[in-house]
Protein backbone atom coordinates (compact mmCIF):
# COMPACT_ATOMS: atom_id res chain seq x y z
CA UNK A 1 0.00 0.00 0.00
CA UNK A 2 1.20 3.86 -0.61
CA UNK A 3 0.50 6.51 1.52
CA UNK A 4 -1.71 9.23 0.69
CA UNK A 5 0.56 11.90 0.01
CA UNK A 6 3.11 12.88 -3.33
CA UNK A 7 6.01 12.32 -1.33
CA UNK A 8 6.41 9.47 0.73
CA UNK A 9 8.01 8.74 3.88
CA UNK A 10 9.07 5.17 3.53
CA UNK A 11 11.55 4.70 1.66
CA UNK A 12 13.53 8.19 2.77
CA UNK A 13 16.59 7.49 3.86
CA UNK A 14 20.74 8.45 3.59
CA UNK A 15 22.57 6.36 0.72
CA UNK A 16 26.02 5.26 1.22
CA UNK A 17 28.92 3.89 -1.18
CA UNK A 18 30.79 0.99 -0.02
CA UNK A 19 33.54 2.91 2.70
CA UNK A 20 30.39 3.79 4.88
CA UNK A 21 30.38 7.32 3.34
CA UNK A 22 27.03 9.45 2.88
CA UNK A 23 26.78 9.98 -0.40
CA UNK A 24 22.90 11.20 -1.08
CA UNK A 25 19.73 10.23 -0.30
CA UNK A 26 16.94 9.03 -1.34
CA UNK A 27 12.80 9.37 -1.33
CA UNK A 28 9.58 8.05 -2.82
CA UNK A 29 7.03 9.94 -4.75
CA UNK A 30 3.58 8.78 -5.58
CA UNK A 31 0.99 9.84 -8.36
CA UNK A 32 -2.04 10.85 -6.78
CA UNK A 33 -4.38 10.52 -9.64
CA UNK A 34 -5.76 7.12 -11.51
CA UNK A 35 -3.36 6.39 -13.64
CA UNK A 36 0.15 5.27 -14.19
CA UNK A 37 3.05 7.23 -16.51
CA UNK A 38 4.56 6.22 -19.37
CA UNK A 39 8.74 7.27 -18.56
CA UNK A 40 8.30 9.75 -21.60
CA UNK A 41 5.58 11.10 -20.12
CA UNK A 42 7.04 11.72 -16.88
CA UNK A 43 8.15 15.13 -15.93
CA UNK A 44 10.45 16.49 -12.84
CA UNK A 45 11.63 19.54 -11.84
CA UNK A 46 13.27 18.47 -8.50
CA UNK A 47 13.56 17.61 -5.09
CA UNK A 48 13.62 20.52 -2.71
CA UNK A 49 15.02 19.96 1.31
CA UNK A 50 15.10 22.72 3.49
CA UNK A 51 15.17 25.35 1.09
CA UNK A 52 18.11 23.45 -1.68
CA UNK A 53 16.64 22.50 -4.55
CA UNK A 54 17.89 18.95 -6.31
CA UNK A 55 17.45 18.79 -9.48
CA UNK A 56 17.57 16.41 -12.45
CA UNK A 57 21.01 16.56 -13.35
CA UNK A 58 21.59 15.13 -9.82
CA UNK A 59 18.85 12.75 -9.63
CA UNK A 60 18.30 9.34 -10.78
CA UNK A 61 14.55 7.62 -11.02
CA UNK A 62 14.44 4.17 -10.15
CA UNK A 63 10.91 2.40 -10.86
CA UNK A 64 9.81 -1.17 -10.20
CA UNK A 65 13.98 -1.58 -9.81
CA UNK A 66 15.56 -0.46 -12.57
CA UNK A 67 17.36 2.90 -12.20
CA UNK A 68 17.19 5.29 -15.32
CA UNK A 69 18.56 9.18 -15.29
CA UNK A 70 15.89 12.06 -15.93
CA UNK A 71 17.03 11.75 -20.37
CA UNK A 72 16.80 8.40 -20.56
CA UNK A 73 13.18 8.81 -19.40
CA UNK A 74 12.24 10.48 -22.58
CA UNK A 75 12.42 7.58 -24.93
CA UNK A 76 10.87 5.30 -22.88
CA UNK A 77 7.26 5.28 -24.07
CA UNK A 78 6.19 1.62 -23.04
CA UNK A 79 7.55 1.37 -19.88
CA UNK A 80 4.84 2.11 -16.69
CA UNK A 81 5.68 4.09 -14.08
CA UNK A 82 2.82 1.94 -12.15
CA UNK A 83 -0.06 3.70 -10.17
CA UNK A 84 0.44 1.29 -7.23
CA UNK A 85 3.99 1.99 -7.22
CA UNK A 86 6.19 4.48 -5.44
CA UNK A 87 8.92 5.97 -7.49
CA UNK A 88 12.27 5.98 -5.46
CA UNK A 89 14.46 9.51 -6.47
CA UNK A 90 18.18 8.57 -5.48
CA UNK A 91 20.07 12.19 -4.96
CA UNK A 92 23.24 13.05 -5.06
CA UNK A 93 24.66 14.95 -1.87
CA UNK A 94 27.99 14.37 -0.58
CA UNK A 95 27.37 13.90 3.08
CA UNK A 96 23.94 13.16 2.78
CA UNK A 97 21.53 14.60 5.17
CA UNK A 98 21.87 15.41 8.43
CA UNK A 99 19.80 13.81 11.21
CA UNK A 100 16.45 15.01 12.50
CA UNK A 101 14.14 17.11 11.07
CA UNK A 102 13.81 18.39 7.04
CA UNK A 103 11.58 20.17 5.15
CA UNK A 104 10.91 17.72 2.22
CA UNK A 105 9.10 18.24 -1.31
CA UNK A 106 9.07 17.47 -4.83
CA UNK A 107 7.67 18.88 -8.23
CA UNK A 108 6.65 16.58 -10.92
CA UNK A 109 3.65 15.43 -12.89
CA UNK A 110 2.86 13.90 -16.32
CA UNK A 111 1.85 14.44 -19.50
CA UNK A 112 -1.79 13.81 -20.62
CA UNK A 113 -3.03 13.40 -24.13
CA UNK A 114 -6.26 14.36 -23.11
CA UNK A 115 -5.73 17.84 -21.11
CA UNK A 116 -4.74 20.77 -23.53
CA UNK A 117 -1.52 22.02 -23.60
CA UNK A 118 1.61 21.22 -24.76
CA UNK A 119 4.28 18.65 -23.55
CA UNK A 120 6.87 20.54 -22.18
CA UNK A 121 8.23 20.84 -18.75
CA UNK A 122 6.89 21.51 -15.49
CA UNK A 123 5.71 25.76 -15.40
CA UNK A 124 7.10 26.09 -12.02
CA UNK A 125 5.51 29.22 -11.41
CA UNK A 126 2.39 27.11 -10.87
CA UNK A 127 1.46 25.61 -7.81
CA UNK A 128 -0.74 23.11 -9.18
CA UNK A 129 0.81 19.60 -9.70
CA UNK A 130 -1.53 19.08 -12.85
CA UNK A 131 -5.33 17.63 -12.34
CA UNK A 132 -3.58 16.13 -8.97
CA UNK A 133 -4.48 17.57 -6.08
CA UNK A 134 -2.00 19.91 -4.29
CA UNK A 135 -1.50 17.49 -0.92
CA UNK A 136 1.38 16.09 0.91
CA UNK A 137 3.74 17.32 -1.93
CA UNK A 138 5.62 18.90 0.87
CA UNK A 139 6.13 16.96 4.28
CA UNK A 140 8.24 17.27 7.16
CA UNK A 141 9.96 14.28 8.02
CA UNK A 142 13.35 12.95 10.17
CA UNK A 143 16.22 11.64 8.92
CA UNK A 144 17.84 8.56 11.86
CA UNK B 1 -22.76 -8.96 -25.05
CA UNK B 2 -23.06 -9.17 -21.06
CA UNK B 3 -23.59 -5.84 -20.15
CA UNK B 4 -26.67 -5.42 -23.01
CA UNK B 5 -28.49 -8.50 -21.94
CA UNK B 6 -31.45 -7.22 -19.79
CA UNK B 7 -33.16 -4.26 -21.45
CA UNK B 8 -33.80 -1.25 -19.36
CA UNK B 9 -31.18 0.84 -17.54
CA UNK B 10 -28.65 -0.70 -15.07
CA UNK B 11 -26.27 0.89 -12.11
CA UNK B 12 -22.54 0.56 -12.02
CA UNK B 13 -19.53 2.35 -10.80
CA UNK B 14 -16.84 3.37 -12.36
CA UNK B 15 -13.19 3.31 -9.88
CA UNK B 16 -12.51 6.43 -10.91
CA UNK B 17 -14.85 7.26 -7.79
CA UNK B 18 -11.90 6.12 -5.69
CA UNK B 19 -8.80 7.30 -7.40
CA UNK B 20 -6.92 9.18 -4.26
CA UNK B 21 -8.12 6.26 -2.06
CA UNK B 22 -7.39 3.69 -4.60
CA UNK B 23 -3.82 1.59 -3.80
CA UNK B 24 -3.91 3.51 0.40
CA UNK B 25 -6.52 1.95 2.23
CA UNK B 26 -8.49 0.47 -0.48
CA UNK B 27 -7.83 -1.97 -3.53
CA UNK B 28 -9.97 -4.59 -6.13
CA UNK B 29 -11.41 -6.60 -3.62
CA UNK B 30 -12.63 -3.50 -1.50
CA UNK B 31 -14.41 -1.89 -4.31
CA UNK B 32 -15.73 -5.07 -5.29
CA UNK B 33 -17.68 -5.14 -1.90
CA UNK B 34 -18.44 -1.75 -1.85
CA UNK B 35 -20.72 -2.48 -5.34
CA UNK B 36 -22.46 -5.20 -3.75
CA UNK B 37 -23.37 -3.50 -1.34
CA UNK B 38 -25.14 -0.68 -3.20
CA UNK B 39 -26.63 -3.90 -5.77
CA UNK B 40 -24.27 -1.81 -8.30
CA UNK B 41 -23.01 -4.50 -10.38
CA UNK B 42 -21.73 -2.53 -13.37
CA UNK B 43 -17.99 -1.69 -13.60
CA UNK B 44 -15.82 0.42 -15.31
CA UNK B 45 -12.26 0.03 -15.01
CA UNK B 46 -9.75 2.85 -15.57
CA UNK B 47 -7.48 -0.03 -17.12
CA UNK B 48 -3.61 1.93 -16.24
CA UNK B 49 -4.66 2.33 -12.87
CA UNK B 50 -6.39 -1.01 -12.01
CA UNK B 51 -4.44 -3.89 -13.92
CA UNK B 52 -1.74 -5.26 -12.17
CA UNK B 53 1.12 -4.75 -14.58
CA UNK B 54 -0.86 -3.03 -17.24
CA UNK B 55 -0.24 -3.42 -20.30
CA UNK B 56 0.77 -6.86 -19.84
CA UNK B 57 -1.03 -8.24 -16.46
CA UNK B 58 0.01 -11.64 -15.24
CA UNK B 59 -2.16 -14.86 -15.84
CA UNK B 60 -2.52 -15.32 -12.14
CA UNK B 61 -4.03 -11.34 -11.54
CA UNK B 62 -6.22 -12.30 -14.59
CA UNK B 63 -7.17 -15.17 -12.37
CA UNK B 64 -7.98 -13.09 -9.56
CA UNK B 65 -9.81 -11.13 -11.73
CA UNK B 66 -11.96 -13.24 -13.14
CA UNK B 67 -12.58 -14.83 -9.55
CA UNK B 68 -13.77 -11.83 -7.62
CA UNK B 69 -15.79 -10.54 -10.99
CA UNK B 70 -17.75 -14.08 -10.19
CA UNK B 71 -17.97 -14.01 -6.41
CA UNK B 72 -18.86 -10.11 -6.03
CA UNK B 73 -21.76 -10.65 -9.23
CA UNK B 74 -19.82 -7.74 -10.99
CA UNK B 75 -19.96 -6.83 -14.72
CA UNK B 76 -17.22 -5.54 -16.60
CA UNK B 77 -18.89 -2.70 -18.95
CA UNK B 78 -16.32 -0.19 -20.10
CA UNK B 79 -12.79 -0.49 -19.80
CA UNK B 80 -11.23 3.00 -19.42
CA UNK B 81 -8.33 3.57 -21.39
CA UNK B 82 -5.80 6.52 -23.48
CA UNK B 83 -4.54 6.80 -27.30
CA UNK B 84 -1.49 9.13 -26.26
CA UNK B 85 -0.86 11.65 -28.91
CA UNK B 86 1.57 13.37 -26.44
CA UNK B 87 3.89 9.95 -25.92
CA UNK B 88 7.25 11.70 -26.88
CA UNK B 89 8.72 15.30 -26.70
CA UNK B 90 8.45 17.55 -29.55
CA UNK B 91 5.90 15.20 -31.76
CA UNK B 92 2.81 14.06 -31.97
CA UNK B 93 2.15 10.04 -32.19
CA UNK B 94 1.54 8.71 -35.64
CA UNK B 95 -1.27 6.52 -36.74
CA UNK B 96 0.63 3.40 -36.36
CA UNK B 97 2.03 4.51 -32.66
CA UNK B 98 -1.82 5.11 -31.38
CA UNK B 99 -3.26 2.34 -33.40
CA UNK B 100 -0.87 -0.31 -31.31
CA UNK B 101 -1.47 1.11 -28.03
CA UNK B 102 -5.37 1.13 -28.98
CA UNK B 103 -5.51 -2.55 -30.80
CA UNK B 104 -3.85 -3.95 -27.32
CA UNK B 105 -6.39 -2.28 -25.03
CA UNK B 106 -9.58 -3.92 -27.30
CA UNK B 107 -8.09 -7.66 -27.25
CA UNK B 108 -7.13 -6.80 -23.12
CA UNK B 109 -10.73 -5.31 -22.64
CA UNK B 110 -12.58 -8.01 -24.82
CA UNK B 111 -10.41 -10.98 -22.88
CA UNK B 112 -11.68 -9.26 -19.74
CA UNK B 113 -15.09 -9.03 -20.34
CA UNK B 114 -15.84 -6.11 -20.96
CA UNK B 115 -18.51 -5.19 -24.33
CA UNK B 116 -17.61 -0.96 -23.98
CA UNK B 117 -14.70 0.84 -23.62
CA UNK B 118 -13.77 4.70 -22.88
CA UNK B 119 -11.87 5.71 -25.57
CA UNK B 120 -9.89 8.80 -24.48
CA UNK B 121 -8.52 10.50 -28.03
CA UNK B 122 -5.61 12.72 -27.67
CA UNK B 123 -6.82 16.35 -27.76
CA UNK B 124 -5.56 19.71 -29.81
CA UNK B 125 -7.39 22.62 -28.26
CA UNK B 126 -9.55 23.81 -25.28
CA UNK B 127 -12.62 22.48 -26.55
CA UNK B 128 -11.38 19.54 -26.29
CA UNK B 129 -10.84 18.91 -30.01
CA UNK B 130 -9.27 15.47 -31.26
CA UNK B 131 -6.07 14.98 -33.05
CA UNK B 132 -6.63 15.51 -36.41
CA UNK B 133 -5.90 11.88 -37.16
CA UNK B 134 -8.92 10.45 -35.03
CA UNK B 135 -10.80 9.28 -38.39
CA UNK B 136 -7.72 7.15 -39.67
CA UNK B 137 -6.66 5.40 -36.15
CA UNK B 138 -10.61 4.56 -35.17
CA UNK B 139 -11.69 3.25 -38.73
CA UNK B 140 -8.27 1.27 -39.02
CA UNK B 141 -9.38 0.05 -34.91
CA UNK B 142 -12.71 -1.14 -36.06
CA UNK B 143 -11.67 -4.19 -37.46
CA UNK B 144 -10.57 -4.99 -34.22
CA UNK B 145 -13.45 -3.64 -32.19
CA UNK B 146 -15.68 -5.84 -34.12
CA UNK B 147 -13.42 -9.13 -34.21
CA UNK B 148 -13.36 -8.57 -29.84
CA UNK B 149 -16.84 -7.25 -29.88
CA UNK B 150 -16.15 -4.13 -27.82
CA UNK B 151 -17.73 -0.70 -28.58
CA UNK B 152 -15.11 1.98 -28.54
CA UNK B 153 -16.46 5.47 -27.13
CA UNK B 154 -15.00 8.61 -27.16
CA UNK B 155 -16.36 10.92 -23.35
CA UNK B 156 -18.41 13.36 -24.12
CA UNK B 157 -17.15 15.89 -21.26
CA UNK B 158 -17.85 19.36 -20.24
CA UNK B 159 -17.21 21.73 -22.01
CA UNK B 160 -17.85 19.96 -24.89
CA UNK B 161 -21.58 20.30 -25.37
CA UNK B 162 -23.81 17.59 -26.58
CA UNK B 163 -24.55 20.06 -29.87
CA UNK B 164 -21.15 21.05 -30.54
CA UNK B 165 -19.76 20.17 -34.16
CA UNK B 166 -17.29 17.69 -32.35
CA UNK B 167 -20.09 15.65 -32.07
CA UNK B 168 -21.60 16.04 -35.34
CA UNK B 169 -18.18 14.84 -36.54
CA UNK B 170 -18.41 12.23 -34.45
CA UNK B 171 -22.33 10.66 -35.80
CA UNK B 172 -21.09 11.86 -39.47
CA UNK B 173 -18.29 9.33 -38.99
CA UNK B 174 -20.46 6.65 -37.43
CA UNK B 175 -23.12 6.47 -40.29
CA UNK B 176 -20.67 6.87 -43.20
CA UNK B 177 -18.65 4.03 -41.95
CA UNK B 178 -21.77 2.12 -41.08
CA UNK B 179 -20.67 0.93 -37.34
CA UNK B 180 -22.03 -0.08 -34.57
CA UNK B 181 -18.62 -0.41 -32.40
CA UNK B 182 -18.02 3.30 -32.26
CA UNK B 183 -20.38 5.41 -30.19
CA UNK B 184 -20.45 8.10 -27.01
CA UNK B 185 -20.03 7.72 -23.25
CA UNK B 186 -22.20 11.18 -22.16
CA UNK B 187 -20.67 12.57 -18.97
CA UNK B 188 -23.56 14.15 -17.62
CA UNK B 189 -21.01 16.86 -16.15
CA UNK B 190 -21.88 18.75 -19.61
CA UNK B 191 -25.66 18.86 -18.19
CA UNK B 192 -24.68 20.80 -15.59
CA UNK B 193 -26.31 24.08 -14.86
CA UNK B 194 -25.93 24.88 -10.98
CA UNK B 195 -22.40 25.51 -9.39
CA UNK B 196 -20.72 22.93 -6.97
CA UNK B 197 -20.46 24.70 -3.47
CA UNK B 198 -17.39 26.28 -2.89
CA UNK B 199 -15.79 25.80 -6.56
CA UNK B 200 -15.80 28.22 -8.92
CA UNK B 201 -18.04 27.73 -12.47
CA UNK B 202 -17.28 25.08 -14.67
CA UNK B 203 -16.13 26.50 -18.14
CA UNK B 204 -19.12 24.23 -19.73
CA UNK B 205 -21.47 26.35 -17.77
CA UNK B 206 -20.76 29.67 -18.90
CA UNK B 207 -21.08 28.11 -22.33
CA UNK B 208 -24.40 27.54 -21.56
CA UNK B 209 -24.46 23.69 -20.35
CA UNK B 210 -26.35 20.82 -22.41
CA UNK B 211 -29.75 20.04 -22.21
CA UNK B 212 -31.29 17.08 -20.80
CA UNK B 213 -33.07 16.75 -24.76
CA UNK B 214 -29.80 17.64 -26.37
CA UNK B 215 -29.55 13.59 -25.48
CA UNK B 216 -32.59 12.13 -27.25
CA UNK B 217 -30.69 12.12 -31.03
CA UNK B 218 -27.66 10.46 -29.93
CA UNK B 219 -29.36 7.92 -27.55
CA UNK B 220 -28.89 5.14 -30.15
CA UNK B 221 -24.93 5.52 -30.05
CA UNK B 222 -24.89 5.67 -26.46
CA UNK B 223 -24.03 2.48 -24.76
CA UNK B 224 -22.85 3.58 -21.20
CA UNK B 225 -22.74 6.69 -19.49
CA UNK B 226 -20.86 8.80 -16.51
CA UNK B 227 -23.26 9.49 -13.74
CA UNK B 228 -21.03 12.29 -13.01
CA UNK B 229 -21.66 14.07 -9.38
CA UNK B 230 -20.33 16.56 -7.58
CA UNK B 231 -22.31 16.89 -4.49
CA UNK B 232 -24.91 14.70 -2.80
CA UNK B 233 -27.18 16.37 -0.52
CA UNK B 234 -28.19 14.53 2.80
CA UNK B 235 -31.71 14.08 1.00
CA UNK B 236 -30.56 12.12 -1.76
CA UNK B 237 -30.45 15.04 -4.58
CA UNK B 238 -27.90 15.73 -6.76
CA UNK B 239 -27.37 19.70 -6.50
CA UNK B 240 -26.14 20.61 -9.94
CA UNK B 241 -27.03 18.52 -12.25
CA UNK B 242 -30.89 18.16 -13.35
CA UNK B 243 -31.09 14.06 -13.05
CA UNK B 244 -34.89 13.67 -12.94
CA UNK B 245 -34.96 15.37 -16.10
CA UNK B 246 -31.97 13.24 -18.00
CA UNK B 247 -33.26 10.00 -16.64
CA UNK B 248 -37.13 10.44 -17.42
CA UNK B 249 -36.00 11.20 -21.29
CA UNK B 250 -33.62 8.01 -21.25
CA UNK B 251 -36.89 5.93 -19.90
CA UNK B 252 -39.14 7.40 -22.07
CA UNK B 253 -36.83 6.70 -25.16
CA UNK B 254 -36.17 3.24 -23.78
CA UNK B 255 -32.37 3.35 -23.39
CA UNK B 256 -30.71 0.29 -22.73
CA UNK B 257 -27.48 0.59 -20.93
CA UNK B 258 -24.97 1.30 -17.39
CA UNK B 259 -25.23 4.52 -15.17
CA UNK B 260 -21.60 4.40 -14.11
CA UNK B 261 -20.87 6.77 -11.17
CA UNK B 262 -18.23 9.24 -11.04
CA UNK B 263 -17.46 11.38 -8.24
CA UNK B 264 -15.48 14.40 -9.21
CA UNK B 265 -16.66 16.83 -6.24
CA UNK B 266 -14.53 18.12 -3.49
CA UNK B 267 -12.80 16.33 -0.84
CA UNK B 268 -11.80 13.28 -2.58
CA UNK B 269 -9.18 12.72 0.04
CA UNK B 270 -11.58 11.74 2.71
CA UNK B 271 -13.09 8.27 2.54
CA UNK B 272 -15.41 8.77 4.66
CA UNK B 273 -16.67 11.61 2.43
CA UNK B 274 -16.16 9.40 -0.65
CA UNK B 275 -18.10 7.19 0.39
CA UNK B 276 -21.06 8.79 1.90
CA UNK B 277 -21.36 10.51 -1.87
CA UNK B 278 -21.62 7.37 -3.41
CA UNK B 279 -24.07 5.64 -1.39
CA UNK B 280 -26.63 8.63 -1.45
CA UNK B 281 -25.98 8.76 -5.34
CA UNK B 282 -26.76 5.19 -5.73
CA UNK B 283 -29.85 5.77 -3.14
CA UNK B 284 -30.74 8.40 -5.74
CA UNK B 285 -30.62 6.86 -8.91
CA UNK B 286 -32.53 3.71 -7.31
CA UNK B 287 -35.57 6.02 -6.59
CA UNK B 288 -35.31 7.88 -10.01
CA UNK B 289 -34.79 4.24 -11.88
CA UNK B 290 -37.97 2.56 -10.09
CA UNK B 291 -35.86 0.02 -8.64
Amino acid sequence: MLEYEGVQYKGFRNLYNEDGEAIGFQVGIRLITYRGAWLSQFRFAYVEVDGEKYRADRCTFVVSGVEYTYEETFTLGRVKWPLDEAMIIRVKKPGGLSQGNHTVSALYGEVASYIPGDAGEIDETRTSHGHSEAIGFTREMIIV
Amino acid sequence: MQAQQKPGIHRGVSTYCWYPLYNVNMDLEDSFMIMQDMGAHGLEILADGIIKGYPYPSKEWLNKWFALCDHYEIVPVEYGHWVESKLFRGRESTVEESLEQLIHDIKLASYMGFTCMRTKLGVIDGKLTPTLIWRDVIRKALPYAEKYNVVMQPEIHSPTRLTDQMIMDYVEFIEKEDTQFFGFNVDFGTFQNKPTPGRELPPGFKMNPSLPEDIIPLLPYIHCCHAKYYNMSEDFDETTIPYVEIINIMKEHGWNGYLLSEYEGPNKESYNHCMTQVRRHHVMLKRLLGE
